[in-house]
């Protein structure tokens, strides 16, 4: 029963052997997995399923993703102590660590990031076969490496956070650590040190082309469902015809918003604005903190960012009093108070005069630095 | 199908806060400087946050000190002393009674460790009400405001651990600063994402702590700046530098005194934070004040209330003309742009704003 002789329609219409697709040269990897029909994956597309040509890169990919995902996976159940309750109940929350900014771009020990490091590296290479695989395989069937380069653009994007600007910068512990919250909250914690990523010029770009993304998927989309009741995906060669589905598409974008794109160009559109989001995105990330260390400073010195009215006034004074420290290097030892509170000595005879007595060695006073000036001492000139 | 969609459409708002929301401008129009409320927490958290009345005042007795062995409460009557005391037992230990510091035997003996630990915490009190009217103003603190009838505080008390070291700023650390002040990068600022998300933390612990959003203090498009931020945010800075004096030289000391269970694993004695006096609210108890009721808590000389040396009341005629100009919320806001800060409660029993 058709609903329409069209192909844009969600009837499942399929030969009674499934089709095994174009020769290839089979000499080195044979297409795996007999195809078969699946009425459920045919309501989300094709109802056939396999072969999969997987070739020596797609074996050795999953490989090392399986190793980096196991590595990862392992270090967060031994991170609540094996519990597999605790596992479950916080994977969100659990995360693999790059190495402390102490380590620079030496290799710590495992415990101290070297896993990190490790999961990173086979996740790298197995993200790169898979690449590689996208690039053979568009190749193998004669087509453009269109797929592969949009790709590439995204790996771009994620070895630029894992990889390249660790090492401008000097240090491993500048890298994205794995885990669900926790890298969102890297991300959050790296906008905050630089001064607000939003002002990041190619940030800003990054988020017009990926919302712009959206926007051309939405067009495009819609335009050919609404078209296709005319038949228009079949009118490539057709296209200059008045009245036919595909001139009529053009037709409603002319007449909306006065020019169109065509059949060929909408399509280097999307691909571009998706390629250009991470692409932007990762020269956003690589500058910085290598070129610019506060891009809200930045976006006020080129009269990116408006001023508004103060709301506090500060004297240059109450200025030096209110601005703080840099956070200093994590201490490597808990602190002993220096001057214990004064031990009160109470005589057997509880009637008897008490004594205070402070415990030996611990005459030093405080350094001034860890006693925090009170408005008393504040007020002094 | 459908039905279960539905369900589950349904069961995606369960994270939603159903509550009434309010919110105050705080900043300049337009740039998001708000804070939010949800009016059906704020009941919880004025319900949580009522001062107990005050005890009936002492009368005036200048008979000197007949008490044993005492080191702090010296410069009070009699009379001001007992009813410090009864105060401080409905405050601290209500179900013990004066038993859980003295022994009823001899009330002068030290025997017991909470005796010495509340000798302490009233000279903290008065180091607080005295020395931090930056941040207290005169509102000022008394035992009640961390302990609220609990021998124990029952809020962000915090022990040394290997994953709380941000919690160090509270104490020993150096400052939370992780932005530039400068384009470009320099020497100066080596601190680094990990350093960042240890301030994020603070951040957001003194967020939970006083139950206000980050626009209380900062304005969100550059954290670290001052001139463009809600004028909370230095009376907050003062507060960091009291707590950080309050825990080195009050609470951390008192690792010698307190017996191993009050200790954490690295035997160090429990260390306060912002939510141990904020409890959810933006001004402990709500901005109750509590302390200009119990002379005892300023360790002023003049301890007869009103007379020309009662310094308590004296500082308050002070504050009110000084401090407040430069520190509090509210008055620093062009008139246009100032509505009064949260009123969150109004009409309850102790629990004026202001």
């Amino acid at each position: 029963m058709l609903e329409y002789q069209n192909l844009f329609n969600r009837v499942q219409i399929h030969t009674t052997v499934p089709d095994a697709g174009v020769p290839i040269d089979e000499r080195t990897w044979v297409r795996q997995l007999p195809p078969s029909f699946n009425r459920w994956i045919g309501i989300i597309g094709d109802a056939q399923v396999g072969p999969i040509y997987l070739g020596a890169t797609g074996v050795a990919s999953l490989i090392f993703g399986f190793l980096a995902i196991e590595i990862i996976g392992l270090n967060m159940w031994a991170s609540v102590g094996w519990d597999p309750v605790q596992f479950i109940r916080q994977l969100p929350w659990l995360a693999l660590e790059p190495p402390s900014p102490a380590y620079g771009l030496h290799i710590p020990p495992l415990q101290q990031g070297g896993w990190w490091l490790l999961a990173g590296f086979f996740l790298t290479i197995s993200i790169l076969l898979w690449w590689v695989r996208v690039y053979r395989r568009a190749r193998a069937l004669g087509l453009g490496t269109h797929l592969a380069w949009a790709f590439a653009s995204a790996i771009f994007l994620y070895l630029s956070l894992g990889f390249i600007r660790p090492v401008l910068m000097g240090s491993w512990g500048e890298a994205v650590p794995f885990g669900i919250f926790p890298h969102l909250d890297w991300t959050a914690a790296f906008s905050i040190r630089y001064g607000n990523l939003f002002y990041n010029p190619f940030h800003m770009l990054s988020i017009a082309f990926l919302y712009g993304s959206t926007l051309l998927f939405a067009m495009h989309g819609a335009t050919i469902l609404a078209t296709s009741r005319l038949g228009a995906e079949r009118e490539i060669e057709q296209i200059t015809d008045r009245g036919t589905g595909a001139e009529r598409a053009q037709l409603f974008w002319r007449w909306t918003m006065g020019w169109n794109a065509t059949m060929e160009s909408i399509h280097r559109w999307c691909w571009w604005f998706a390629f250009l989001v991470t692409f932007t995105g990762a020269l956003g990330i690589l500058l910085t903190g290598t070129v610019v260390d506060n891009w809200y400073l930045w976006a006020v010195k080129h009269g990116v960012a408006p001023s508004y009215p103060a709301t506090i006034q500060i004297t240059p004074e109450k200025m030096n009093d209110l601005r703080g420290q840099y956070q200093g290097a994590p201490p490597q030892t808990f602190p002993v108070p220096v001057t214990p509170a004064p031990r009160l000595v109470v005589p057997a005879d509880s009637t008897a005069a008490v004594q205070m007595v402070v415990p030996a060695g611990t005459t030093t006073p405080p350094p001034a630095a860890s006693n925090p000036p009170t408005d008393s001492a504040r007020k002094r000139p | 199908m459908k039905r279960v969609l539905v369900i589950l459409a349904l069961a995606s708002l369960a994270a939603c806060e159903p509550g009434k929301k309010e919110s105050v401008q705080v900043g300049y129009r337009g740039v998001g400087q708000e804070i939010n409320y949800d009016r059906s927490k704020l009941k919880d958290i004025a319900a949580a946050n009522v001062a107990p009345k005050p005890l009936p005042s002492a009368p005036v007795d200048t008979s000197p000190v007949k008490w044993q062995n005492v080191q702090v409460l010296t410069n009070v009557s009699n009379a001001e002393m007992f009813r410090t005391m009864n105060a401080m037992t409905a405050w601290v230990s209500p179900k013990e009674g004066c038993a859980y510091c003295h022994n009823p035997a001899n009330y002068g003996s030290d025997e017991k460790y909470p005796k010495i630990v509340s000798r302490r915490m009233i000279e903290m009190t008065r180091t607080i009400n005295n020395e931090y009217k930056s941040h207290v103003q005169g509102t000022g603190a008394t035992c009640y405001t961390c302990h609220r009838g609990n021998v124990v505080p029952q809020y962000g008390l915090w022990h040394f651990t290997d994953e709380n070291q941000w919690q160090r700023a509270y104490l020993d650390r150096q400052d939370v600063r992780v932005q530039s002040v400068t384009v470009k990068h320099t020497p100066d600022n080596r601190s680094s994402i990990k350093q960042t998300e240890n301030t994020y933390a603070l951040m957001m612990n003194v967020s939970s702590g006083l139950g206000v959003n980050c626009t209380y203090c900062h304005n969100s498009r550059s954290w670290a700046t001052w001139q463009n931020a809600p004028p909370a945010r230095i009376t907050s800075l003062y507060g960091f530098r009291m707590v950080r004096e309050l825990n080195t030289n009050y609470l951390a000391p008192l690792n010698t005194t307190f017996p191993a269970k009050r200790l954490g694993v690295h035997g160090d004695s429990p260390k306060l934070s912002c939510v141990t006096c904020h409890q959810g609210a933006y001004k402990p108890l709500l901005g109750a004040q509590m302390a200009k009721d119990y002379p005892a808590l300023w360790g002023s000389h003049g301890w007869v209330r009103g007379s020309p040396n009662d310094t308590v009341s004296v500082g308050f005629k002070d504050l009110r003309s000084r401090d407040s100009v430069t520190t509090d919320a509210a008055p620093i806001l062009p008139p246009e742009l100032a509505r009064p800060l949260p009123a969150p409660v109004r009409g309850k029993a102790g629990a004026s704003p202001r």
